[in-house]
């Protein structure tokens, strides 16, 4: 049976690598609380790429802006219609600069307006509980970027279903460290990352 | 002494007056046994609706012949058999008639459409058509014609040269929910995906860890009465394991990714157990033969009573087996959402529709009969069935009375009129 396989998008314009040490961390989590069978480390994945619907949930982040070619914009949206996820997160925080202007123009482009997912939507609540919707980081709370407290996710539906999630959050920051930091932390940061991946994996 | 032309002219005349007598008798004869027997008659195709209108009514015949290029209408294939059970000796010939059966069996889906069977001879052509219209046509194998009709309207007609095989829906399906346990995985999540969006009510487990799993649905008691079929993705079903074999033995449906047959309750009723993986290589999966890009796991040690269903080279694909009251399908394509996500323009729907149809191969479901149109499921065996087996006519085909009498008349008088002139020109009165 297919492990899953933590997959970070590359694409032609932007930084796509901005986090680097985010998969570690997510797997760490992902390990420490399930069973579900997930490859060690990560990929990069070519959003241009036949090779992108091999992972049917890949991430993608960056701090530049972001311009989709035509073979990234129909790989997307093929991708999101069969069933794949496709989790967008700001680097930045900010939804006066580049990448959010730039990554929500794209969305719109291929799909259309987004749905802001209520805070008792099942991606909340599908592992880890968490009631007030999406945890905030603490990049939201010490003021960073547009120095605002983002309450939700806006995301593609597909069928009921989630395609894609718009992230302003920066979960990009809030994950990008080592894993063996959490040991020093009282909460683990990235349990939201199991509830996607669980979300990804069974819905 | 007469001279030889004389003669001659003497032996006509009296050839002429016994061929005249022979006439008459004859036609003495056969109208006294035309009154005992009544008349034989025949009839084409074309002719037979009036013929049939006349032979109740105003003639009797003895026997009639029927020489057909296409099977009766079942109206005039029942006058026919009530002719014969009305003791008129009825028979038929009919070389062109192709023996041709057809069943529709309402797919266990809630897409719905049939599963369309036809027996016809190798290599004829077959068109299948409803009310509407043609809806696909396909030259007979050795197993005659078999396929999936998404929709229909009301009755279904193989048409085989001449003949028409028409079926009809006689129930409706009545399902239950899915039930699908497994891992959280890719293959579980999109095997769900692909039977909700085929219409399927689905409830899952999808094990996540010791401390909670996911669930999607309420899930009820496993029997008959809440679920059609279960669907066992791996080995996380053990949990089931007991359960899922009784529901079997009930009369439900359970298909089974072959690594779940490990799990020792479904191994006992799984068509074959669980080879040595054969992983895929992640290429694009191809469109001509999606399948064979998928990773398998071949179904070995196969349970006597199973039934091979596909095979992949030399290892088995697919196979199913009946256990108690229910049947179980083993299929070996472990990551078949490979086939969704990276096939072709149409992979998904393609997906979808395979998946739907190894559930409706086992799912079990309540039927209600409904108002059916008339149906001739074998139209040639009805004929046979009640008229009998075919037969070449021996007789010369009977004719019209009043035809008879009026060639009677005409060579009855040219015969009279020829003695007479013969007798004239040898100057006897």
């Amino acid at each position: 049976m297919t492990q899953f396989v933590f997959a970070t998008a590359k694409y032609a314009s932007g930084d796509w690598e901005s986090a680097p040490s985010l998969p570690e961390a997510v797997i760490d989590a992902v390990v420490r609380y399930t069973t579900i069978d997930i490859a060690p480390t990560g990929v990069y994945v070519d959003l241009s790429s036949h090779e992108l619907f091999n992972y049917p949930f890949v991430w993608l982040t960056g701090h530049l802006p972001v311009r989709f070619n035509d073979e990234e914009r129909n790989n997307v949206k093929q991708y999101v219609e069969r069933g794949g996820l496709l989790m967008i997160d700001d680097h930045n925080h900010d939804i006066t600069g580049q990448f959010h202007k730039t990554a929500t123009e794209e969305i719109e482009r291929i799909f259309g307006k987004m749905t802001r997912l209520p805070k008792n939507h099942e991606l909340y609540s599908c592992f880890f509980v968490f009631d007030d919707g999406p945890p905030n980081t603490h990049h939201e709370l010490n003021g960073y970027g547009d120095d605002l407290l983002h309450k939700y996710l806006d995301a593609i539906l597909v069928n009921g279903r989630i395609g894609l999630i718009y992230s302003s959050k920066d979960y990009s920051s809030e994950w990008n460290f080592h894993a063996e930091t959490k040991k020093f932390m009282q909460q683990d940061p990235t349990k939201f990352g199991v509830n996607l991946i669980v979300y990804a994996l069974t819905r | 002494m007469r001279s030889l032309a004389e003669r001659a002219r003497v032996a006509l005349e009296c050839v002429l007056r016994a061929v005249v007598l022979a006439v008459l008798i004859w036609f003495l004869v056969r109208t006294i046994l035309v009154q005992r027997h009544g008349a034989v008659e025949d009839a084409t195709s074309a002719s037979i609706g009036t013929k049939l209108a006349r032979w109740s009514t105003i003639a009797a015949p003895s026997r009639v012949h029927v020489r057909i290029d296409h099977p009766p209408a079942g109206r005039d294939r029942d006058w026919l058999a009530a002719l014969s059970g009305a003791s008129t000796d009825v028979d038929w010939n009919g070389p062109k008639l192709v023996p041709t059966a057809i069943s529709v069996e309402p797919r266990i889906d809630p897409a719905g459409g049939a599963d369309v069977s036809v027996a016809s001879p190798e290599n004829a052509m077959t068109v299948l058509a409803d009310t509407l219209g043609a809806l696909d046509s396909a030259k007979a194998t050795r197993t005659g014609v078999r396929g999936y009709i998404p929709k229909f309207r009301g009755i279904v007609d193989a048409m085989v040269g001449p003949v028409v095989a028409r079926a009809a829906r006689h129930d409706s399906i009545e399902l239950h929910r899915l039930l699908v346990i497994g891992q959280a995985g890719w293959e579980a999540k999109f095997a769900v995906a692909a039977l909700e969006e085929r219409g399927w009510q689905v409830d899952a487990h999808l094990i996540v860890s010791p401390k909670g799993d996911v669930h999607q649905g309420r899930i009820a008691d496993i029997d008959t009465a809440h679920y059609s079929a279960v669907v066992a993705i791996d080995s996380s079903a053990a949990r089931y394991g007991d359960r899922i074999a009784n529901f079997v033995k009930q009369g439900g449906g359970l298909v089974l990714w072959s690594p779940a047959a490990r799990v020792r309750s479904l191994a006992a009723i799984a068509p074959g157990g669980a080879g040595t993986l054969i992983a895929d290589e992640g290429e694009a999966v191809p469109d001509s033969a999606p399948r064979s890009g998928l990773e398998l796991v071949p179904i070995t040690a196969l349970n006597p009573d199973a039934i091979v269903l596909e095979k992949r080279g030399g290892d088995v694909a697919l196979a199913a087996r009946r256990v108690g009251r229910g049947r179980v399908l083993e299929t070996g394509y472990t990551n078949s959402w490979r086939w969704r996500m990276a096939g072709g323009a149409d992979a998904q729907a393609r997906h979808r529709e395979w998946m739907a149809g190894l559930v409706a191969l086992v799912a079990s479901s309540g039927h209600r009969t409904v108002a059916a149109a008339p149906s001739d499921v074998a139209p040639l065996v009805t004929l046979i069935d009640e008229l009998g087996p075919s037969k070449v006519s021996t007789e010369s085909s009977s004719l019209d009375p009043a035809v008879v009498a009026r060639w009677v008349f005409a060579l009855a008088c040219a015969a009279l009129l020829l003695e007479w002139a013969s007798r004239r020109i040898r100057g006897v009165k």
